[in-house]
């Protein structure tokens, strides 16, 4: 059984297919691309997955349980992080306050009268687990910085710190890459692939870079015209006639 | 008696209502045409046309009735003059600098204006006189009446109403379609940062539009008073009222930027408006009221919670809005140890001295003004936790005190249960409304909130408070008693004194509390970006229904002991829904963010006029609308309220002379200049 599965998906909008039966699937651990060119849907997918869009035929599965119908926050607590594509930070709060949110309100107990008499102040065992995952992402000593202060790929960062505050069992990104440069991206890549591999949580990477993809991911979907196109291992479907006719083109031509 | 013979009877009904209508209708589609005028240029969601309006039709009485002027010359001033003056000098001297801000700090600054306007006005035209402005009409011989198809009669002033009222929609809809201001101002509409970005002058784009709005209020002003049942004889800026919320829901239908459609909006209402009251029969009670006062508001209310444009417009926002730089960390949050040791000794000594002198010295007059200002501070706590913490305006906070007090008289008067109990189970009662309440509006979030939540309060205001089961009937009058409880009287002015001191503690507490939860940290989460507080599991639905009704009840509770210092419930006196406005904005002028300023608000609004106006400076109490009103501008620099701002700055002067004491210490861990980093930069530099 697959950890997050999308069967079926078909998504309109005023008459035009977004999506026109598609189907995914994630395991435990695994590293997946999501590639087409602009407009072939993948921005649409990625919302139905996360409950932004419903779809309007086709299902959204969740270890086992059917998830079509739920509101973005329950799919939050099941283990579905994400991150934006264009940077969704908590403006005039601090970089260590978007890890303690996002942490507490994981961690909450629900009644209001125990959270309102709990002394919300931040534990120092909690402060710990943020710095180290602040840490480990290559943030340290960044925790009290406010969030503005941070270049693009820090914030980017401190979107995935967040995401993996609520104990995520997949991750979505959502073109991460976007604004950064060469280096940056790299860097990025670098560090995803290194606290991927420590926390061992599922990854879907929803990109237009394709170099990125095909370092990052084990295995790709490659959507057109809101269609799948072709799916498999990175390497084959990078190969495939198909998809360098639809998306890749010229650029992994030229690259070769 | 035939049934043809009662059809033609309905059909006549509804033809004559439907004459009767349209020139309601009229002047509801003039103010709706100036509210998509300004929203369209300038993003300000103008609620002061009611005060504009009132200021041309109260310069033309003056003119007209008090100085004999003739009507062509009293209107030409009034309207064509005083009017546009008024919109120029509002866009020149206001608006035209706050046009980057949200629209939100716009509608705050407009409510500013709303509470100003018309009380400088009073203050500057009819200074030491008593007398109010009269209800005239424009028209001579107005009333004459005419009948249409020598059957249906309508008047003078409704044929000229609605004759001027098309005459300007044809106007503007040419400006719009044929002239490059025209496509000037649809643009600065969609964006009028990307605007400016493309070389778009917006500014003289926006002046024209303004005077022009203006222009349009003043003349709905004056061509409505004979019309207007709200008005009556006394002109007074909340008769306008029900004519501004019903142009809103005309305005709303075009999701306020669509003037054809505020045009026939307006006109459709008017005309919905006297069907109702032609068709709807009059024996059930809620239908009734539904044909008087309750329609514009229910009509906005839907309008705004239902009109599937409106949810679209939420959905879609300005994409430079999130170039704002966000508010700044409270200024106690970056404090030194010295400066909050120092600070919190300076306020103990300031308690201790204010505590002494009342219990000793104070006569039953300050003793009475320190209660109210401890009251209003309780209250005010209510405006801190919904917009300092859940970061929006509501404008019924008004009512939920107006709840409290009425819980505390009801259960008293009927039940003979004690007020304290009453007044928690008014706060209950608060918190329950609130909560139903926030389901469909807190969804809107910004103007729409704060427009449908003025709509409840005025909706609570002008029907519910008028049934027994609400404000009391006159045969038992409003009196509330003092309580009684744990054996302590607290009938005796120190004793209640202590009990609201008492009260006012735990509710700042509780506040505070709020704010350090794990809820506080939702609401702050939702603030920043609601999309990815919902990704990380804030429910956001659950934070707005806590908040709401936390808010609620602890204005219920503030309205109760309002009640009982009183003695009674002085509902047109302290629940006005104008004095709502009032309350709002004294306390966003001064600091929504934090307990101290919903205290200082407190403070502010009872012993500000009474001691500084009225004794030192000898002033009329009225001027208090004036200047708060008005240094609600400032809400767009500062919208963490003047108080912080003016803390923040002597903070960093302090620290600053603290650092240079000890230049070493200072330098050492401060990253290089910038404005953001002096805090660090000074709390650096008080550590041993």
């Amino acid at each position: 059984m697959s950890l997050l599965v999308a069967d079926g998906i078909t998504k309109r909008f005023a008459g035009i297919t977004a999506l026109q039966d598609v189907s995914i699937a994630l395991e435990e651990g695994e590293r997946v691309g999501l590639i087409g060119p602009n407009g072939a849907g993948k921005t649409t997918l990625f919302n139905c997955l996360l409950g932004l869009l419903r779809p309007d035929a086709g299902s959204v599965g969740f270890d086992g349980q059917d998830i079509t119908r739920l509101p973005v926050y329950r799919r939050t607590r099941l283990g579905i992080g994400r991150t934006f594509q264009r940077v969704e930070l908590f403006s005039g709060s601090s970089v260590r306050d978007h890890l303690l949110f996002a942490h507490r309100i994981r961690s909450g107990t629900g009644a209001l009268w125990k959270d309102v008499l709990g002394l919300g102040l931040p534990k120092p065992a909690e402060i710990e687990r943020c710095d180290a995952l602040l840490e480990s992402l290559g943030l340290g000593g960044m925790g009290d910085e406010p969030i503005e202060a941070l270049s693009l790929g820090q914030s980017r960062l401190v979107e995935v710190a967040r995401a993996l505050m609520t104990q995520p069992r997949v991750v979505l990104l959502d073109e991460p890459s976007s604004g950064l440069d060469r280096a940056e991206t790299d860097a990025l890549a670098e560090t995803l692939a290194r606290i991927q591999s420590e926390q061992g949580f599922g990854l879907l990477l929803v990109e237009h870079d394709v170099e990125l993809v095909a370092s990052f991911t084990e295995r790709t979907y490659v959507l057109d015209f809101g269609r799948l196109i072709t799916s498999g291992d990175t390497p084959e479907v990078m190969r495939d006639p198909e998809v360098r006719a639809a998306y890749l083109g010229d650029f992994m031509a030229g690259a070769q | 008696m035939t049934a043809s013979v009662l059809a033609a009877g309905v059909l006549e009904d509804t033809i004559r209502a439907f004459f009767q209508g349209l020139p309601i209708g009229a002047g509801f589609a003039l103010v709706a045409m100036s509210f998509v005028l300004t929203y369209k240029t300038s993003g300000v969601f103008n609620l002061a046309f009611g005060a504009q309006a009132f200021i041309s039709a109260a310069t033309y009485f003056e003119l007209h009735v008090r100085r004999d002027w003739p009507i062509w010359s009293a209107v030409l001033v009034a309207v064509v003059l005083v009017a546009p003056l008024l919109g120029l000098l509002l866009e020149r001297l206001i608006f035209r600098h706050v046009h980057a801000s949200s629209a939100v700090a716009k509608l705050v600054i407009s409510l500013g204006l709303l509470v100003a306007l018309p009380e400088l006005f009073k203050l500057i035209v009819d200074y030491n006189r008593e007398q109010p402005f009269g209800a005239v009409g424009i028209i001579p011989d107005g009333t004459t009446i005419y009948r249409l198809f020598g059957r249906y009669p309508v008047t003078r002033d409704e044929i000229a109403a609605f004759v001027i009222v098309v005459a300007a929609a044809v106007a503007l809809a040419a400006l719009f379609r044929y002239t490059r201001l025209g496509l000037r101002i649809r643009a600065v509409v969609q964006s009028p940062r990307m605007t400016e970005l493309n070389g778009v002058n917006a500014d003289w784009v926006s002046s024209g539009s303004w005077m022009l709005s203006s222009f349009f209020a003043g003349l709905a002003g004056v061509l409505l008073v004979p019309t207007t049942s709200s008005l009556g004889t006394v002109l007074e800026p909340t008769g306008y009222f029900p004519i501004v919320i019903s142009a809103l829901a005309a305005a709303a239908l075009g999701r306020l930027v669509s003037l054809p459609a505020a045009m026939f909006g307006g006109l459709l209402l008017g005309v919905v408006t006297t069907q109702m009251r032609t068709h709807v029969p009059r024996d059930n009670v809620i239908l009734a009221e539904l044909q008087g006062p309750a329609l514009p508001y229910v009509m906005l209310f839907a309008i705004i919670v239902f009109w599937p444009a409106i949810r679209r417009q939420v959905a879609g926002a300005d994409p430079l809005l999130g170039v704002s730089p966000p508010p700044p960390a409270l200024a106690a949050t970056s404090r030194s140890k010295g400066m909050t040791i120092y600070t919190r000794i300076m306020a103990l000594a300031f308690f201790t001295a204010v505590g002494i002198w009342t219990f000793g010295y104070a006569n039953n007059f300050w003793i009475s003004r320190i209660t109210h200002s401890v009251i209003f501070s309780i209250i005010f706590l209510s405006i801190v936790v919904f917009t300092g913490l859940g970061g929006q305006i509501a404008l019924c906070q008004v009512t939920f005190a107006a709840i409290g007090a009425f819980g505390a008289m009801q259960f008293a008067q009927r039940w003979d249960i004690s007020v304290i109990v009453g007044m928690l189970a008014g706060a209950a009662i608060a918190a329950a409304v609130g909560a139903v309440l926030s389901i469909p509006v807190m969804r809107l979030g910004g103007i729409w909130l704060a427009i449908a939540t003025l709509a409840f309060a005025l909706f609570f205001h002008d029907v519910l408070v008028k049934y027994s089961w609400v404000g009391g009937s006159l045969f038992h009058g409003r009196g509330v008693p003092r309580p009684e409880f744990l054996g302590v009287d607290f009938s005796s002015r120190e004793n209640f004194l202590i009990l609201c001191v008492a009260i006012l503690v735990l509710v700042g507490v509780l506040v505070i509390l709020i704010r350090e939860s794990s809820t506080g940290m939702a609401l702050r989460a939702l603030r920043g970006s609601e999309t990815a507080a919902e990704s990380i599991g804030v429910i956001s639905w659950r934070s707005r229904v806590i908040v709401f009704s936390v808010s609620a009840g602890i204005a219920a509770i503030g309205g109760g002991l309002l009640a009982m210092e009183e003695r009674l419930v002085g509902y047109e006196a302290n629940f006005d829904p104008q004095t709502g406005l009032f309350w709002l904005v004294i306390v966003v002028v001064l600091g929504t963010r934090t307990v101290e300023g919903g205290i200082q608000a407190g403070v502010a609004f009872v012993i500000f006029p009474e001691l500084v106006l009225h004794r030192w400076l000898g002033l009329d109490g009225a001027w208090r609308f004036v200047l708060f009103g008005f240094a609600a501008i400032s809400f767009a620099r500062h919208p963490e309220g003047l108080l912080e701002h003016g803390k923040r700055r002597s903070q960093a002067m302090m620290q600053r002379m603290f650092a240079r004491r000890q230049p070493a210490m200072a330098t050492a861990g401060a990253p290089a200049g910038a404005g953001p980093t002096t805090e660090a930069e000074a709390e650096t530099g008080d550590e041993p």
